[in-house]
């Protein structure tokens, strides 16, 4: 990197700067008819015809959610991760995002809580976020608050390129096409408990395409934000790459501090046809709970992707240091032969956090490759749990998997878990697993002690190296707010 | 609930030959199992074992069968204690280690509750503080139903005093024919106990044998176990270790090879309860033919276990298209000055080294037989008792000049 920080954060500012801007104008139109918009708390086939109705759908994904709601109501929820919380009343949430009256929001600097501010004065990337507060006392508040795809900000400079990046909804109507032909393609309307939810209740999401040998010419970027009380998101995204193309793409998350427990159930598609690539990163932030475990986000997210063509390649990256219950395995289907899948991973959980996260890499085609690098951090009074899959169908010769997992400890009321599950049913396939579990050593942290390294940032340190393997599968910009947020999430663990 | 049955029918007149007293406790056990049923694939420990088939099934209690002629299975050099279906055989040296009795567990589910419901005594070998059994001791299972399927339960009780030493072997060899078999032991090793445990289980096809270990180890105590599966129809066996005091060590190793049909199902989990603690599970598997191999391996480290060092390892060789492995070596830890690692692999024989035994004029079945044989030698290196080695490495087939070093 030549730029010096400065420069980068100057960049940044002003990107972020534009990037408010433009949401102002998105949401002007928006917070009008919003009031009109509302939709009490409950979940009934009304509901999903209302939700369809505003969003203007058409005939058949109506019938696709009242078909997946329908499932829903069969179904119970999940019990086997390895995490406890008080259940969710799907009654209380009210399935229409609708941002609560600016009479209860923060109007100025002064009503936010300092501790929110602080928090995200040190990320760095919530500079965008402290611009948002900041402008808390005109219309763009509620844009903000809400979870909107900044994606439009770029869709000119993209749809040269031939790439479409726009909201799910939006492309329901100018792609039906596309969107019907891979929609619940990779995840079916039942595939989970919550994932038929999120098929029944969807508002939010982005959609993208990049069409035949086209290498999509800048990273694309969601950020996802919950801010309405009692409410849930249910966000769900669909990524096409077709045949010989190749696309990055981010996604962060964050949610203001309260004492509620909120929800956030996305469903997350990918499709990679023939020779394609698509690299997707995650840093997770949503707000974890106090020290105490009061509120925070149960992100409860399904997410796939699924290798179809041969020599496709997806590959996923995640910082997961947010969330007071973490319930997320994205996975691959390694269908096409000589397809691979990856997946990089760090998660941290600190005072009650839970974290039972990992991936799925199903081998069906042949000589399919897949490697996982999944690093644990418990501190405080965390649980964290690595759960794997890793199934080699009959048909998957030749296919090959790594995984590596370790966990690190903080303190010793905190736990590491491991569930690695490997179901072999090829005899030319090879499997491997390790895994260890460590805490910080004595000399590593009197090595740095002993050179006037203050104790947090040593630990900092340390984590990082810990980190490395996966840090540095992150496009650059997000490894370094990935650092800061891992240091950040530690404060308080030492000492 | 018709499905059970000709279980109920059975219990019932289990029930009608016992006095009252008797009879509650078991009515508890048995009604919880109607509730229950046969465990199934839903429940995560039984994931990929799915008994539910059991339910639509009849089995008759066991007859005696007590005078027929043994099969060669008794080892040199050792006290015998000989169950032919459940009944003490004649040829039995160590009676006095039998019980007719035996302790109920608390009220139990599934397959558990089946077991308490019906069970029977079994072993029962108690030593006092600081005795040694001077011979090792070998407790044969023998089972053999001639038509009419069969099913037999009992519950067994190893108990060692302070200082205690002994040598058992648990040997499960089935004959044919369909049957049900539950066997439940219950092991507690006192303070500087030392137990070396065996267990080889060469049932024949057709059968289901469920077998599960309890061992509880107190400061110190120590136990050396080795688990050596060469065949059955359904096995289940789980292994269930609680290092409750501080210092105790377990040392664990398993194989599981030449079954053809058989589907074997090892759950290990130990319990690091205390600080100090040591623990070794070292797993290998030779998988062929339409065999399905389940591992589930667990440790778990409790809160304030601090200074556990704990090992896992599971390696499979999957040998054919039919067979399946399916291997879970879970950790849970809730300490943080603990050294745990674990790892698991799959793959298949080495195929340089397999040239490179054939290009010294080694053929091709010989080659793979001494690869094998390598693979295996880790857990075979571990069998202390000559006899009982050349029992397994028979067993395995494997050709008479690979194994000519045994004894030297």
């Amino acid at each position: 990197m030549a730029a010096s920080p400065d420069a980068a954060a100057v960049q940044n500012i002003r990107e972020v700067t534009e990037m408010v801007a433009s949401r102002k104008l998105y949401s002007a139109g928006f917070i009008t008819d919003i009031e009109a918009d509302k939709v009490p708390p409950g979940l009934s086939e009304d509901v999903i015809r209302l939700i369809s109705a505003k969003k203007e759908e058409p005939e058949w994904l109506l019938n696709f959610r009242l078909k997946a709601y329908r499932r829903w109501l069969t179904m119970t929820e999940p019990e086997w991760a390895h995490v406890s919380y008080e259940k969710v009343d799907y009654q209380s949430i009210s399935y229409y995002s609708q941002p609560k009256s600016m009479k209860d929001g923060p109007k100025t600097l002064d009503e936010v809580d300092p501790k929110l501010l602080e928090t995200y004065r040190k990320l760095g990337i919530p500079l965008r976020e402290q611009e948002m507060l900041a402008g808390v006392q005109n219309v763009a508040v509620d844009v903000v608050f809400d979870s909107v795809s900044v994606g439009t900000t770029f869709k000119k400079k993209l749809l040269e390129a031939g790439v479409i990046f726009c909201p799910l909804s939006e492309a329901v109507k100018t792609h039906p096409e596309l969107v019907k032909k891979y929609l619940g393609s990779v995840v079916p309307f039942a595939d989970n408990f919550f994932a038929a939810l999120n098929t029944a209740v969807f508002t939010e999401g982005s959609f993208v395409y990049i069409p035949k040998g086209t290498r999509c010419p800048m990273e694309l970027s969601t950020y996802f934000r919950i801010n309405e009380r009692n409410t849930g998101q249910f966000e769900r995204t669909l990524i096409i790459a077709d045949e010989g193309s190749h696309v990055s793409y981010l996604e962060g998350c964050t949610a203001p501090q309260r004492d509620e427990n909120q929800l956030h159930a996305a469903v997350v598609e990918l499709v990679a046809l023939d020779d394609a690539e698509i690299k997707y990163s995650t840093v997770q932030n949503w707000y974890p709970g106090d020290e105490d475990g009061r509120g925070g986000i149960y992100n409860f997210v399904t997410k796939r992707g699924d290798c179809r063509g041969p020599r496709s390649k997806i590959s996923w990256t995640q910082v997961e240091t947010g969330s007071a219950i973490t319930w997320k395995y994205p996975s691959c289907i390694l269908r096409g032969d000589d397809s691979v899948g990856e997946f990089y991973s760090v998660a941290l959980t600190n005072h009650r956090q839970q974290a039972d996260t990992g991936t799925k890499m199903i081998h069906i085609g042949k000589r399919t490759k897949s490697t996982i690098v999944s690093k644990g951090i418990a501190a405080g009074r965390g649980q964290q749990s690595y759960r794997g899959l890793v199934r080699m169908l009959e048909s998957a010769e030749g296919a090959r998997n790594h995984t590596q997992c370790d966990s690190l400890l903080i303190g010793d009321q905190c736990g590491a878990h491991t569930f690695p599950y490997t179901e072999v049913r090829n005899p030319s396939a090879t499997l491997e697993h390790e895994a260890t579990t460590s805490k910080i050593s004595e000399d590593q942290m009197f090595y740095c002690r002993a050179r006037g390294i203050g104790e947090e940032e040593a630990v900092s340190m340390i984590v990082n190296g810990f980190c490395k393997d996966v840090f540095k599968e992150l496009p650059m910009e997000f490894a370094v707010e990935a650092q800061k947020l891992l240091a950040v999430s530690l404060e308080g663990a030492v000492g | 609930m018709s499905a059970l049955a000709t279980y109920s029918a059975q219990f019932e007149r289990y029930a009608n030959a016992l006095t009252a007293a008797e009879r509650a406790p078991r009515s508890v056990q048995f009604s919880r199992f109607l509730d229950s049923g046969f465990p199934h694939k839903d429940l995560e420990d039984w994931r990929y074992s799915d008994l539910t088939a059991l339910n639509e099934r009849s089995f008759e209690p066991d007859v005696s069968a007590s005078d027929d002629a043994l099969p060669d299975l008794l080892l040199d050099g050792a006290d015998t204690l000989v169950y032919v279906n459940g009944q003490v055989h004649p040829a039995s040296t160590a009676a006095r280690w039998h019980s007719d009795t035996c302790a109920l567990p608390p009220p139990a589910v599934g397959i558990d509750a089946l077991n308490a419901a019906f069970a029977a005594g079994g072993l029962r070998l108690r030593l006092d503080r600081g005795t040694r059994l001077d011979r090792p001791l070998q407790v044969l299972f023998c089972s053999r139903s001639d038509g009419q399927p069969t099913m037999s339960h009992q519950r067994h009780l190893i108990e060692l005093g302070d200082d205690a030493e002994a040598t058992v072997l648990l040997d499960f060899s089935g004959i044919g024919g369909e049957r049900l078999s539950t066997h439940f032991f219950d092991i507690h090793l006192g303070r500087n106990a030392k137990l070396q445990l065996y267990r080889i289980q060469n049932e024949a096809a057709g059968g289901t044998l469920v077998t599960r270990i309890d061992a509880r180890l107190s400061r110190d105590a120590r136990l050396d176990g080795v688990t050596v599966d060469l065949g059955g129809g359904f096995v289940r066996h789980d292994l269930d270790l609680s290092l409750a005091e501080s210092g105790a060590e377990a040392t664990i190793a398993g194989l599981y090879a030449h079954a053809r049909q058989s589907h074997i199902d090892n759950h290990v989990r130990i319990v690091h309860a205390a600080p100090h603690g040591t623990s070794r599970m070292n797993y290998r598997g030779l998988v062929d033919e339409k065999t399905k191999a389940v591992f589930n391996g667990k440790v778990v480290v409790q809160p304030g276990a601090q200074k556990t060092d704990s090992e896992q390892r599971i390696a499979n060789v999957l040998l054919s298209r039919k067979a399946e492995v399916n291997a879970k070596p879970d950790l849970e830890i809730y300490a943080d000055d603990v050294k745990c690692a674990h790892g698991a692999t799959v793959g298949q024989l080495d195929a340089v080294a397999l040239s490179y035994l054939r290009s010294r004029g080694i053929d091709h079945d010989t080659a793979r037989a001494m690869l094998l044989r390598a693979f295996a030698l880790q857990i075979l290196d571990r069998i202390e008792w000559p006899a009982l080695r050349a029992r397994v490495e028979t067993a395995l087939h494997l050709p008479a000049e690979l194994t000519l070093d045994i004894d030297a």
